[in-house]
């Protein structure tokens, strides 16, 4: 009967243990905007993975064609009709634990690349954004914030 | 047969969400109500916000490059100088003047630029680069002489090895201030017998300047620099500028360079426009050519490069770049710093040069492959 005690007390433990790190990892999703405040971007947890689609553009249409934005600059001629709202940016995080996010990639609509990426909470409402080529040393680090999704009524 | 059916539905259940996961990651497509995003705030209160150090259609900035950059066919004429003078003062020696034919000269050209502290609030980039350039001559000296512009450049040629920060900060969306700075050692030396420290040259630039668009940036500012063969300071102007569309551009830090941009796509781009080259190369490293007991001989040389540059990504990050032009002499002057300490002369001053030489113009190529910046 003690045994079974312990056992279920550890269990109980564990499980407590494992609801703190995914709820210390989902701290992650919410909508954030990057430093040049053109775009917000929505990370979601898909499966065991993290994942941020553009929903806000300041500037959602094209300035030539006067219609939304299109994804013109990727190198896939095929993918370079999708709307730009609504394209996943950021791919394939995983959390590796104290704030951190590793293993994923970014997207630049402007130029068409997709850079090596890590992601550092640095507080609950700033996120280090760091995309690399390679290794982290040739990189450029981007400071996002979280806005605040009013509750619904 | 119970096992293998809650098995069964298991799998099923899983497959299901995996599936209904990976559609929702490769699906582009939703029905979301984007509306509900286009009036938030941010959750700690108002965020600073800083201009990027680049704008939209900017080339990418070049990490590491390493280069190969060969000028045509080219008469010198080394000038004539005369001897250190004597207690009557007159000189006991005369150089003279003498013109050789060099088939090309090329050389050389590498450099790195790593950004150490890369932040949207500072970027502070650290350089190094090592170029050289030696000369081919057609013939031999028809005469040796004791002190000799072309025994120097036929034997040694040029060097120049040096270290640079670039720092750019912003203080808010529109404006910025870039500092540059670098320390560069230049020469006839060699890595075996490399030039002290104490002969470097050093040159800044402070930039004030704003980013009203996404789309152009200008900044004014003033610099020293050796651009124009000697020591100068001179104001410097840059504009950034693409057109609506993307298509055209410009990318101006004048006078040191000025280019019109034509961009096919992100990936590959075409150039026309000029460069203002040049450096102070200190002539008494090599022990086999006394200037008659000269101790401080320094060649000012400066260029300007009118040019053609194809610029194209050939995997990724990897962009190689090809220039093709005409190169065309500013100076190619020797200079005598007494006591080894450098003077200004500027555009208005009337010191003379210790040999005045004449160098043609020529075209030149220059091709390099690059590792370019996010």
């Amino acid at each position: 009967m003690k045994t079974a005690r312990f056992i279920i007390a550890l269990l109980t433990l564990a499980l407590g243990a494992s609801n703190a790190i995914a709820q210390d990892a989902d701290q992650l999703v919410g909508v954030w905007e990057p430093s040049h405040g053109k775009a917000r971007v929505k990370i979601e947890k898909i499966g065991e993975k993290y994942y941020g689609k553009i929903v806000w553009l300041k500037e959602p249409n094209d300035e030539t064609t006067g219609e939304p934005k299109t994804d013109k600059n990727n190198p896939d001629p095929a993918l370079r009709e999708n709307k730009l709202r609504g394209y996943r940016i950021l791919k394939d995080f995983t959390f590796k634990g104290e704030g951190e996010y590793a293993d994923g990639t970014i997207y630049d609509p402007e130029n068409g690349n997709t850079y090596s990426c890590t992601i550092k909470m640095t507080d609950e409402n700033t996120l280090d954004i760091r995309g690399y080529i390679g290794v982290s040393a040739f990189g450029r680090t981007d400071v996002w914030k979280r806005l605040s999704i009013p509750s619904k009524k | 047969m119970r096992i293998d059916l809650k098995y069964l539905f298991t799998t099923l259940a899983l497959c299901g969400v995996v599936s209904f996961s990976l559609a929702q990651v490769e699906g582009e497509e939703d029905e979301e109500d984007y509306s509900m995003y286009d009036n938030l705030d941010f959750a700690d209160g108002e965020a600073k916000r800083f201009c990027s150090s680049k704008i939209k259609g900017l080339s990418p900035a070049k990490l590491i490059s390493i280069g190969y950059d060969v000028q045509g066919a080219q008469t010198l004429t080394a000038g004539s100088f005369a001897g250190p003078l004597d207690a009557l003062g007159q000189s006991q020696v005369l150089s003279p003047a003498e013109t050789r034919n060099i088939d090309f000269s090329h050389g050389l050209r590498v450099a790195a630029n790593i950004p150490v502290i890369s932040r949207n609030n500072i970027i502070v980039q650290l350089g190094a680069n090592h170029w050289s350039h030696t000369y081919e001559y057609s013939e031999p000296a028809a005469t040796v002489l004791p002190v000799d512009l072309h025994q120097v450049l036929e034997q040694d040629g040029l060097q120049t090895t040096g270290i640079n920060t670039t720092v750019f900060k912003p203080f808010n969306e529109k404006s910025f201030v870039i500092f540059q700075g670098s320390m560069d050692v230049n020469g006839n030396y060699n890595w075996s017998n490399f030039q002290s420290p104490r002969y470097a040259t050093y040159s800044a630039a402070l930039i004030w300047g704003q980013r009203p668009r996404d789309n152009k940036q200008w900044g004014v500012g003033l610099s020293r620099t050796y651009r124009a063969g000697e020591l100068d300071y001179i104001p410097v102007f840059l504009f950034n500028w693409t057109s609506t569309g993307g298509k055209w551009g410009t990318e101006l830090l004048l006078p040191a360079r000025g280019h019109v941009r034509y961009t096919f796509n992100p990936r590959s781009m075409l150039f026309a426009g000029f460069e203002l080259e040049g450096q102070s190369y200190r002539l008494n490293n090599n022990l086999n050519v006394d200037w008659y007991g000269t101790d401080f001989v320094e060649l000012r040389r400066s260029e300007l490069r009118f040019r053609l540059v194809y610029e194209r990504s050939i995997y990724n990050f990897i962009w190689i770049s090809a220039q093709a032009g005409y190169r065309v002499n500013y100076l190619f002057d020797l200079d005598q710093l007494d006591g080894g300490d450098e003077f200004f002369r500027g555009f208005f001053g009337d010191q003379p040069y210790f040999a005045i030489n004449e160098l043609s113009n020529t075209p030149y190529f220059n091709i390099s492959i690059n590792l370019v910046s996010p």
